[in-house]
């Protein structure tokens, strides 16, 4: 199963924990590419790889604008996702309490709408604590993989 | 080329650390020096973003990788143009790139603007953020101050102007300022912006976040409604407003903000001191008016200082280009002018960076040693990161339980502590 990161940035910090968790990735012997959602078209995605997505928030709980087009080309374009795999990383800040990490709960939602389905919980970055970014993505990602093993 | 490729970037703020994160990148065996006048890094992140603001400098822990993990060397404590000469560091590396950013506040060039109760922006912000190289003392404000400009860091002055201390719980505010501001602080706040609502440049975030200051009452002179197509962040600014006007101040309202919109000031006025502001409606022919005030800040942006930028001539804003000359650059707010948010800097670097690889096969071919090249005396100076760590550290050390740290607003009293001379710099200061 290949391993595909996509990441939707603004200041960089998604970029570097698509970094990081591809380099845990490689070093687990997985196969693994990286991409930014701003050169990712939506006609790539199949069926054989495990999509990992991360992407931040902005606005009022609105995408990246580097993950604007792949959005609208998803809500205009409609594609049937049924059997494409994919797990969700948000990253947002806790500063901004009512619409916290809702880029990514609303990347999530449209791909489920489409017929993908996730693996996993969402998991969730806080700008506010300063951990470093890529930490959390490695570790909530080791959770993902455990699971998709166990109902294997 | 066979020597390792060199590069200097000047300024170790967003435009410095993101460029250094693309070379880097796309140039894993060249070696980076990115040099800053001061002590610490990350520029305006560290004294320009406001210190109730942490969430925003949480963007330190992605930049402080490029010194950690990337191989990128920090070189604190060197100006250019006071202890090595741009000419030197283009001698010494073969790449360099400015990210010096700006940092002259734009003057309005009105009448009154020297009067001695009208304060820059960049001022205020820099003391309440203990910046080490601005003169402390804190301004006198009176009882009501005019902040002219609609922009968020006149957002961010007002916000700091009309919070409680109790507010600055978590931030890393300087105590002695936020102290001293505290014995008179203002009462009534007038936020004077040229646009209207619809198009003021301030995020309708930062306007709902003065909604939960409390003890303060907001009221507008100026319609607020926007029309129903206008672009989304025009409708929630209009929105934001809309609830502050409603938000209730509680039993005890400490302070008045009125917030106008499509105003511009024609003079400041006062006989020898600020009097009162004329403004004239910039959209419409309503008569002009004149608001009492005992002080004025000017918030309306950053600009070239229109000198000489260290033998390369006047400077100005370009959006075409990062390239000067053969092997220098520059990127962030010193190539396009004080606009944008942190992020907007990442996406000018890494266009500045392609050109700058797309140039490589262009440079002059001879071996240049970089920062190994630069003159004894001039690395001693210089703080690296393993020193500013030391200095971070003394920084949390120091803070007390409501802060998060507390930063030392003297630049000597921050190198004696990077090069660990501490007790040598304190005896010295009391022999004075
Ligand atoms: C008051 C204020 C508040 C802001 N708040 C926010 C915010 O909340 N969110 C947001 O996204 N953006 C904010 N911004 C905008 C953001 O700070 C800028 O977009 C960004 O800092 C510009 O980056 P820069 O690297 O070009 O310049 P700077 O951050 O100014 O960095 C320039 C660096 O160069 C160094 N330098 C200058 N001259 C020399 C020299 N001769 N030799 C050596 N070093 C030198 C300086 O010491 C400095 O460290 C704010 C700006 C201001 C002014
Ligand atoms: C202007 C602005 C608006 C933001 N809005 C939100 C938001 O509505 N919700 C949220 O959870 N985070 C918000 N954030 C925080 C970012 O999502 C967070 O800093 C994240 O780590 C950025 O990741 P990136 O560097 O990959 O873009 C905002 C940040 C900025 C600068």
């Amino acid at each position: 199963m290949k391993i595909q990161v996509l990441f939707g940035t603004e200041s960089g910090n998604a970029e570097i924990a698509a970094e990081d968790l591809a380099e845990s990735i490689r070093n687990d012997n997985q196969e693994v590419e990286v991409h930014d959602l701003s050169s990712f078209s939506i006609a790539e995605l199949q069926h054989d790889s495990l999509y990992v997505f991360l992407c931040s928030t902005y606005g009022e709980g609105e995408l990246p604008n580097t993950a604007l087009p792949f959005y609208a080309d998803l809500s205009v374009v409609r594609p049937d996702l049924s059997g494409v795999r994919y797990a969700m990383f948000g990253l947002g800040d806790t500063f901004y309490k009512d619409t916290y990490g809702q880029g990514a709960t609303k990347l999530d939602d449209k791909l489920t709408e489409l017929g993908a389905q996730r693996t996993g919980e969402i998991g969730r970055y806080d700008a506010s604590s300063w951990e470093p970014v890529g930490e959390g993505a490695v570790v909530w990602f080791a959770g993902v993989l455990e699971g998709v093993s166990a109902t294997r | 080329m066979d020597a390792p490729l060199s590069i200097a970037v000047i300024g170790s703020g967003p435009s410095g650390c993101y460029i250094a994160q693309s070379l880097r990148k796309a140039l894993p065996q060249s070696e980076i020096t990115i040099y800053d006048r001061l002590a610490s890094p990350f520029g305006l992140v560290r004294y320009g973003v406001a210190a109730d603001h942490q969430s925003t400098k949480s963007i330190q822990a992605q930049f402080s990788r490029l010194f950690e993990r990337e191989n990128v060397r920090f070189a604190g404590n060197i100006e250019v143009g006071r202890d090595i000469s741009l000419a030197q560091l283009r001698s010494t590396h073969h790449i360099v790139v400015l990210a010096a950013g700006l940092s002259a506040d734009r003057a309005m060039e009105v009448p009154g603007e020297g009067l001695p109760e009208v304060y820059r922006a960049g001022r205020l912000t820099r003391l309440f953020n203990a910046h080490p190289l601005e003169p402390t003392g804190v301004p006198t404000f009176g009882k009501s101050v005019a902040i002219i400009g609609g922009g968020n860091v006149s957002i961010d002055v007002l916000r700091l102007l009309i919070k409680q201390p109790e507010d600055f719980a978590n931030s890393d505010i300087d105590d002695a300022m936020l102290a001293e501001y505290g014995q008179a602080p203002v009462s009534r706040v007038d936020l004077i912006c040229r646009s209207t609502i619809a198009n003021a440049p301030s995020d309708p975030v930062m306007l709902a976040e003065l909604g939960r200051i409390r003890g303060v009452r907001f009221s507008c002179s100026d319609p607020i409604e926007v029309a129903e197509d206008a672009p989304r962040t025009a409708l929630a600014r209009a929105k934001a407003i809309g609830e502050l006007l409603e938000v209730d101040p509680g039993p005890e309202t400490r302070a008045e903000v009125v917030l106008h919109f499509g105003w511009a000031p024609v003079s400041i006025n006062g006989d020898g001191h600020v009097r009162d502001v004329e403004l004239r409606s910039v959209n419409d022919d309503r008569t002009n008016q004149r608001l009492g005030a005992d002080s004025v800040v000017t918030a309306i942006g950053f600009d070239f200082d229109g000198g000489d930028w260290h033998g390369l001539g006047a400077l100005k804003a370009d959006s075409e280009t990062g390239v000067l000359d053969q092997g220098l650059y520059r990127t962030g707010w010193i190539k396009r002018g004080s606009r944008g948010t942190i992020a907007e800097n990442r996406s000018c670097a890494k266009t500045v960076a392609d050109e700058i690889i797309a140039d490589l096969d262009s440079l002059e071919q001879q071996s240049k040693p970089g920062y190994a090249g630069l003159p004894e005396e001039v690395r001693a100076l210089a703080v690296d990161y393993a020193a500013w760590k030391r200095v971070d550290c003394a920084e949390k050390e120091a803070a007390s339980e409501a802060r998060t740290r507390r930063k030392f607003p003297s630049h000597e009293q921050m190198v004696a502590i990077a090069h660990n001379k501490l007790v040598e710099s304190s005896a010295a200061q009391r022999g004075n």
